[in-house]
């Protein structure tokens, strides 16, 4: 089963998945799919939620509240666009312009199928761009397939922290 | 060195086959009542003289020639030439001078002396006896003209300014006959005002035909303001001067100015038909143009000195500048009348973004601002709306292509069209008068008054074509009017003449038209930006629609479904029938947002334009159609090969779709099918074919015909034929006119539809190799 954090302190050790969303309608539908994913069971991943892209930036950058904090970087941040106050378009470019930062992999989870939101999150080093479907199966797919892609075939940069 | 008599200019000029020829102002001879010195530089020696100098100064020309002028007259006065050599003589004319004989010791003779260079650049000094009875009275002068330029100011009108002047000129003459010619725009001159003896033949209302003064005539009075014959019947005296032997012949001295310059000889003949023995006229210019004549007759020889002609030079020089005035004044109620027509028209016009309709709505006012008696106003070449009595439309189509050659600064104006367009013959009595004006040349935009012919007598002085002969070499001999009785001439093919204030009219509601075309662009600019900038906002409203606005849609049709997931066995079947029904009303909302974000994105993106072979692209489409389960027992039918158009793949590729989906949709037969055929010939445009979409489908109801096309409009129940968005046609249409085509529908209900539609064909030969090169340089087109 993943796990929710309620803050980055409440586990220091496992790996944690960044998402930045705003809706908690679209949170609890993503949250809902992700509790029936049918995985094999070989890690745990703790999922830490942001609903801005300020906060979001604070935790990454360790600013702010989090500049105490001893954790490692999340393996994966996934990141909706259209974010109150700092757009997801600007976290990408800031993650992607900070050295300890840009390794991470940056997983777009949008309604927006417009060409040149696709390509500006591209040209700013999003490593992958998805659609949020309507419906609650195609939504359970696409977890389903985002999941089984970067967290069980695909090797991360933070490979060792899963393995271990 | 001997004494030559020049060579006068004199009887070849009777011969002259057109005495627009005749060099009047080099007639190397003048006439008797004064002597001609041609003077040297710098020490004023005489160089030319007349031959009457016995008569006059009682020495001969060999006493004179080659003697210094000072012998004769006294220093003060050479020194008054010499010093306006460069400069303006006519300051210092006449110089009052006294001519010693130097062997004599007689009385000297008075003389009013008058100094001008010639146009060939000798210095002349003209010499005419003093007549004693007038005193060169400053005061006498100055009260004269004073007197005479309050009644020529206070004079109402022309025609008043006019019969003041003739009445002066003959107080301050004496002579007989003192009229006012003046001259309209052929040449010819008509007498406007007359002070006669009252047993004299009133010439007042007379036409003069324009040969009557030839025009280098008429040049010299521009340039001579005042001309003096004493005495028709004089001997012309001819100039004299020293010569080497065998050196070349002097050049002729220009006379333009020379007041005693003498006369040609068939204006002599013109006079002595006229029964006139001395002249006099005085020019009137207006812009360096003749105006008109001051032109004095007297039946015995009349000789008028200098300071009378002084006065009546400068009279008439008053007179040109007042005319100007006197003719703004000229019908100035008329005046009025059109300024408050013209007022009228700018007021509405300025209200107005449609000028043809607001000219034609008042079509009373449209001919009197103009006084025509008809109008045609033209929005085109063809689109052209008759007003009063005009030619017929088809006259007027063949004339506007003529007029078009023949605008001068946008306007066209004649009294007598069929003289210049004989085409205009047949309709002479509608439209003698003709005032065109071109608002847009290129629009084809004219506004064009006609007048009908007015029949007029004109009272000439004498039949004006003068009497002709032809000679035995082919030439034609022109002579001297010979009669001046009243000679009357119907004209023809004629309109009253178009006033400047009518052509002014005219002009003023071109600007405002102009004005408002203008204006009518600039809020055409105004309008696209403001497009451009909703235009946009519409693009970021279609983001906000397929962003915002499915997330809470979203949120609602996930909830629903958890709810049914999660509480079904606690809902009762008519709750999660309910609960369906939402979820299904969530997913038909979603795919209206699609739509509209599609339907408004297409208006803006670029099209991706190829050639398409239309085969390769309709069996791509049924395939797709052919793999779907849904369109089991649905066919398409390709019965021709089709043609290869122009255009974006991905977009006609969903035109394809779309409209055979609906065939296929709305279609109740077992068999379903569609037929995709082509026209190849397009009457209207032979750059686009004609693609037809035929099925046997349910049909349109022809009331629904117009209305499908619309966005959203719908003619089913959501819930029959598998639904739909209402947008597919919309934006099959919108796809089209992309492409610069048109689509249309025809139906018969219940038996099936017709969707036709164009596009474009490669046709510009320019292009092919182009997307051919894009083509190979593009492996995925």
């Amino acid at each position: 089963m993943q796990k929710l954090l309620n803050s980055p302190w409440e586990n220091l050790t496992d790996p944690v998945i960044a998402i930045i969303e705003d809706s908690d309608e679209d949170f609890y539908s993503f949250w809902r799919a992700t509790q029936k994913l049918n995985l094999l069971e070989r890690l745990t991943y703790n999922f830490l939620r942001f609903e801005d892209g300020d906060e979001a930036l604070e935790y990454l950058l360790r600013q702010g509240e989090y500049q105490d904090l001893n954790a490692a970087f999340p393996v994966a941040i996934l990141l909706d666009l259209n974010l109150p106050n700092t757009d997801g378009r600007e976290v990408i470019r800031t993650v992607k312009q900070t050295p300890i930062l840009q390794i991470i992999p940056i997983i777009v989870l949008t309604t927006s199928n417009s060409l040149q939101d696709i390509q500006t999150c591209y040209q700013y080093g999003a490593n992958c761009y998805m659609l949020k479907p309507m419906g609650v199966s195609e939504m359970q797919q696409t977890v389903q397939i985002l999941f089984q892609h970067w967290f069980q075939f695909t090797v991360l940069p933070s490979y060792g922290q899963f393995t271990t | 060195m001997q004494i030559v008599n020049l060579p006068i200019n004199n009887e070849e000029a009777v011969n002259l086959t057109n005495c627009d020829r005749e060099p009047i102002h080099v007639p190397s001879s003048i006439q008797p009542h004064g002597v001609l010195l041609v003077l040297s530089e710098p020490d004023i020696k005489i160089m030319q003289v007349s031959e009457n100098t016995f008569d006059l100064l009682g020495l001969t020309p060999a006493e004179l020639l080659d003697r210094r002028l000072d012998e004769f007259i006294s220093s003060e006065h050479i020194e008054a030439i010499s010093s306006c050599l460069d400069r303006s003589f006519e300051h210092i004319n006449p110089i009052p001078l006294k001519f010693y004989t130097p062997d004599d010791d007689s009385t000297p003779l008075s003389f009013n002396g008058i100094v001008h260079r010639a146009i060939t650049g000798e210095l002349v000094l003209e010499l005419e006896p003093t007549v004693s009875i007038i005193k060169n009275d400053f005061f006498q002068f100055y009260h004269q003209i004073k007197n005479t330029l309050t009644k020529m100011q206070t004079a109402l009108n022309l025609t008043e300014l006019c019969n003041l002047i003739v009445q002066e000129i003959q107080a301050i003459t004496g002579f007989d006959r003192v009229m006012i010619y003046r001259f309209n725009e052929n040449g010819d001159g008509t007498v406007i005002a007359e002070a006669k003896q009252d047993e004299q033949e009133a010439f007042l209302g007379m036409h003069f035909p324009d040969t009557d003064i030839p025009k280098q005539a008429k040049h010299l009075y521009t340039l001579n303001w005042l001309r003096l014959i004493p005495d028709i019947n004089y001997q012309a005296i001819g100039l004299a001067t020293h010569q080497e032997e065998d050196s070349e012949p002097l050049p002729k001295l220009d006379m333009s100015y020379c007041s005693l310059r003498s006369v040609s000889p068939i204006h002599i003949e013109y006079l002595k038909n006229m029964e006139v023995a001395a002249s006099m006229s005085v020019s009137l210019i207006q812009n360096q143009e003749l105006w008109g004549l001051i032109s004095c007759h007297h039946s015995t020889p009349k000789f008028i000195p200098y300071e009378i002609r002084t006065i009546c030079e400068f009279l008439g020089q008053l007179m040109s500048t007042e005319i100007a005035n006197k003719e703004a004044n000229e019908n100035l109620d008329y005046k009025l009348y059109l300024k408050t027509l013209q007022g009228q028209f700018v007021e509405r016009l300025a209200r107005t973004d449609d000028f043809v309709s607001e000219l034609i709505a008042d079509p009373e006012a449209l001919l009197k601002l103009t006084g025509a008696a008809g109008v045609a106003v033209c929005q085109s070449n063809v689109d052209i709306t008759l007003i009063g009595q005009t030619p017929t439309l088809e006259q007027i189509k063949t004339l506007l292509p003529w007029l078009l050659e023949h605008y001068n600064q946008d306007i066209f104006v004649t009294d007598s069209l069929s003289r210049l367009y004989p085409l205009a013959e047949e309709y002479t009595a509608i439209a003698s008068g003709v005032l065109a004006m071109a608002i847009s040349k290129i629009q084809h935009r004219y506004i064009i008054w006609f007048r009908p012919e007015m029949l007029q007598t004109v009272n000439w002085a004498g039949n004006p074509d003068k009497p002709k002969r032809l000679e035995e070499d082919g030439t034609i001999t022109i002579f001297p009017r010979q009669s001046f009785e009243l000679w009357q001439e119907t004209v023809n093919g004629k309109s009253s003449p178009w006033l400047d204030c009518e052509i002014a009219g005219a002009l003023e509601l071109r600007q405002a038209i102009v004005d408002i075309v203008l204006r009518q662009a600039e809020d055409l600019a105004n309008i696209n930006l403001e497009l451009e900038r909703s235009n946009s906002e519409l693009d970021s409203f279609a983001y906000i629609a397929s962003h915002d606005l499915k997330e809470p849609l979203r949120g609602i049709h996930n909830y629903a479904t958890f709810l049914l997931e999660d509480y079904s066995d606690m809902l009762q079947g008519d709750g999660a029938e309910k609960l369906n029904t939402l979820v299904r009303l969530t997913k038909r909302m979603e795919s209206l947002i699609d739509s509209l974000l599609k339907f408004s994105r297409l208006g803006r993106q670029e099209l991706q334009m190829y050639p398409i072979a239309l085969d390769q692209l309709l069996k791509t489409v049924t395939e797709l159609f052919a793999i779907n389960p849904q369109w089991t027992n649905c066919q398409i039918r390709v019965p021709q090969s089709l043609p290869t158009v122009l255009g974006d793949r991905v977009l006609l590729e969903e035109v394809f779709i779309n409209l055979i989906s609906n065939a296929f949709k709305y279609n109740e037969q077992a068999d379903k099918w569609v037929e995709v055929g082509w026209l190849e010939s397009n009457s209207q445009d032979p750059n686009f074919v004609t693609i037809y979409i035929r099925d046997n489908g349910i049909g349109i109801r022809e009331k629904h015909l117009d209305s499908v096309f619309r966005i959203f409009k719908r003619l089913h129940a959501p819930s029959k034929y598998g639904g739909g968005t209402g947008a597919g046609l919309t934006i099959v249409k919108k796809i089209i006119e992309r492409h610069g085509g048109k689509i249309q529908v025809q139906s018969v209900y219940g038996q099936g539809s017709v969707f036709s539609f164009t596009l474009p064909i490669e046709s510009n030969t320019s292009v092919i190799p182009e997307i051919a090169t894009d083509i190979t340089s593009n492996p995925h087109p």
